[in-house]
């Protein structure tokens, strides 16, 4: 990795490529199970982006929340279901509907990356590692609302799932 | 660096990269080797048995000799199991296990790398381990298999976020301790956090996180008293029941070397690892004997709750991580904030700790003798797992692949 823009540059061509098939994977495997694997390594390869840009701690907390919590519980409802099955059509009456809002969406993000003007940095030594330390300081201090506010929806979804979740016969 | 070191001469990167690995490789496989035999020895003694005896002197040879007989099996796969899932699970399980060597301090400086990020490390990549778990257990085809996946992956998370609570509350502990020296932020990186236990080790601390971390490791390595996904007489050996020579072996391995890693993880966070209580300054080779001594004790200690303790129930295992655990592991966290942030004492952090640590032991204590007395021993078929699960239908055509 020391010699610099070559070998960052070779890895992430081989991660774009890794992100770009298990994406297509998601939406064309057939089996919903699969999708979910290939899911995983979408964003395994999102976490090699991000250790690519030195945030190491975005790229752990990748792996962690989504690589594993989220991917599993996905997978677990999956398995207590027919998962196996095909599903029975794979586009229904909707599809044109669909196929405007992925259109749209692709468009504004093309957009988006289009309209910023990026900043170059001078070289790649140039480039700052961020230390955890800035980014705990940053959410505990300036954006100590929003962490808050988030915090507290999530605790209002886990609520709900557990009142969702239990019996009526409160025998627990 | 260890490597250069050790050899004395500068190599290129990527030399010492795949030495470094072929080092991980050999000390996995070693490591495996001995508590498989260690674990067939101390568990014999428990059942006044004697073990295995015949290869090798006093039967050391044994795991060998097991793992040849492993490699030189057939791999069988079963016709109605998905093929690409059941071939790829044992290396999904394998291979993040294998990670986790990498942040881990023997001595100090016998490591592979230092990360600043060294614990979150461990937990983000030791969590994917499941995946492979759950892909075995959906690719076997097999109920008993796809149970035993649901169980592991139920267990794998719920287990998973009182110990990450933990290790954040020790992690408030060492960023204290070491902002007195000045570089606080080094408190995420394993090694910092074993080097600051010279004195104190951490367990005195926070004994109520060695606790509930090791109740939580117990239970992330599918060990007895928390073995029911792996449980024979319930579902006849869970998400590796389809699994035969060495895939069966991959999952065996992942399995003692997440034991060993997780064992030298609690005794350099806990017990001072290389460090206490002989301090930084003795040589290396007593370093590393300082944490094959921890670790060993506390293996023995995990090997023996296997021969002590009966298992326990789905239901108690969830209500026991969501409804004890957690909180306490909550609360913890917010007293360690409070008591640092108003720059107490450690001996009023260990205090309180401590305190919380016989609150948690007495309300169990109050629950378990409040059921006793209502009468109500027999078990209680709960609706939480077994109502819901419907296993896979079994359509020998489908066999996705072929």
């Amino acid at each position: 990795m020391e010699d610099g823009v070559t070998a960052t540059q070779v890895v992430f061509w081989i991660l774009a490529v890794v992100m770009l098939v298990s994406a297509i994977g998601v939406i064309t495997a057939g089996n919903i199970v699969y999708a979910a694997l290939f899911f995983i390594a979408a964003l395994a390869g999102v976490a090699g982006i991000y250790l690519i840009l030195t945030v190491e701690f975005i790229a752990l907390v990748q792996l962690l929340i989504y690589g594993s919590a989220v991917v599993i519980l996905i997978l677990f409802a999956l398995m207590l279901t027919r998962a196996r099955e095909r599903p029975q059509a794979l586009f229904g009456r909707s599809r044109p509907l669909g196929i405007a809002a992925a259109l749209g969406l692709m468009a504004a993000l093309i957009g988006g990356i289009v309209a910023t003007t990026w900043t170059t940095p001078e070289s790649s030594s140039a480039i700052q590692p961020v230390g955890l330390q800035t980014i705990g300081d940053a959410i505990f201090t300036i954006w100590i609302v929003p962490f808050i506010i988030v915090g507290v929806l999530l605790s209002i979804a886990l609520d709900g799932a557990i009142m969702l979740a239990s019996p009526d016969e409160d025998d627990n | 660096m260890v490597l250069s070191e050790f050899a004395g001469v500068s190599m290129p990167d990527w030399i010492d990269a795949i030495l470094r690995i072929i080092f991980i490789v050999a000390l996995m496989t070693i490591m495996a080797f001995a508590l498989i035999y260690g674990e067939r020895k101390i568990l014999a003694r428990f059942q006044a048995r004697v073990g295995p005896t015949r290869t090798g002197p006093i039967g050391t040879l044994q795991s060998i000799a097991d793992a040849l007989k492993l490699i030189t099996k057939e791999d069988v796969r079963p016709i109605t199991a998905d093929r690409w899932a059941f071939e790829l699970a044992p290396y999904m399980a394998f291979v993040p296990v294998f990670l986790v060597f990498v942040p881990m301090p023997f001595t100090e400086t016998w490591f592979i790398r230092d990360l600043n990020l060294g614990l979150l490390f461990v937990f983000a990549v030791l969590g994917l381990n499941i995946v492979g778990v759950v892909m075995a257990a959906w690719g076997s085809d097999n109920k008993y298999a796809l149970l035993g996946g649901v169980r592991a992956a139920a267990q794998a998370i719920s287990y998973e976020i009182p110990m990450l609570l933990i290790v954040v509350a020790v992690v408030m502990v060492a960023a204290g301790r070491l902002a007195v020296d000045g570089d606080a932020s080094a408190a995420g990186s394993i090694n910092s956090i074993v080097g600051d236990q010279t004195t104190t080790p951490y367990i005195l601390l926070q004994p109520l996180g060695f606790f509930i971390f090791i109740i939580g490791m117990l239970a992330e390595l599918h060990r007895p008293p928390f073995d029911m996904p792996i449980a024979e007489s319930e579902v006849v050996g869970g998400y590796f029941v389809e699994y035969s020579g060495m895939r069966w072996g991959l999952f065996f391995l992942a399995e003692y070397t997440a034991l060993f890693l997780l064992v030298v993880l609690a005794s350099s966070l806990f017990l001072g690892g290389w460090n206490w209580p002989f301090g930084a300054d003795v040589g290396l080779g007593l370093q590393i004997v300082l944490t094959l001594v921890k670790t060993t004790v506390m293996i023995v200690l995990v090997i023996g709750s296997r021969a002590l303790f009966p298992r326990l129930r789905i239901d108690q295992l969830m209500s026991f991580s969501w409804k004890v655990l957690l909180p306490f592991a909550i609360i913890q966290v917010i007293a360690n904030g409070i008591i640092l942030s108003y720059g107490g004492a450690d001996w009023v952090v260990g205090l309180v700790s401590f305190g919380l640590l016989v609150a948690l032991g007495g309300l169990v204590y109050y629950i378990m003798r409040r059921k006793q007395g209502e009468g109500t021993r027999t078990v209680q078929t709960t609706p939480a797992t077994p109502r819901v699960i419907t296993a896979p239908e079994v359509t020998p055509v489908e066999a996705g692949g072929d």
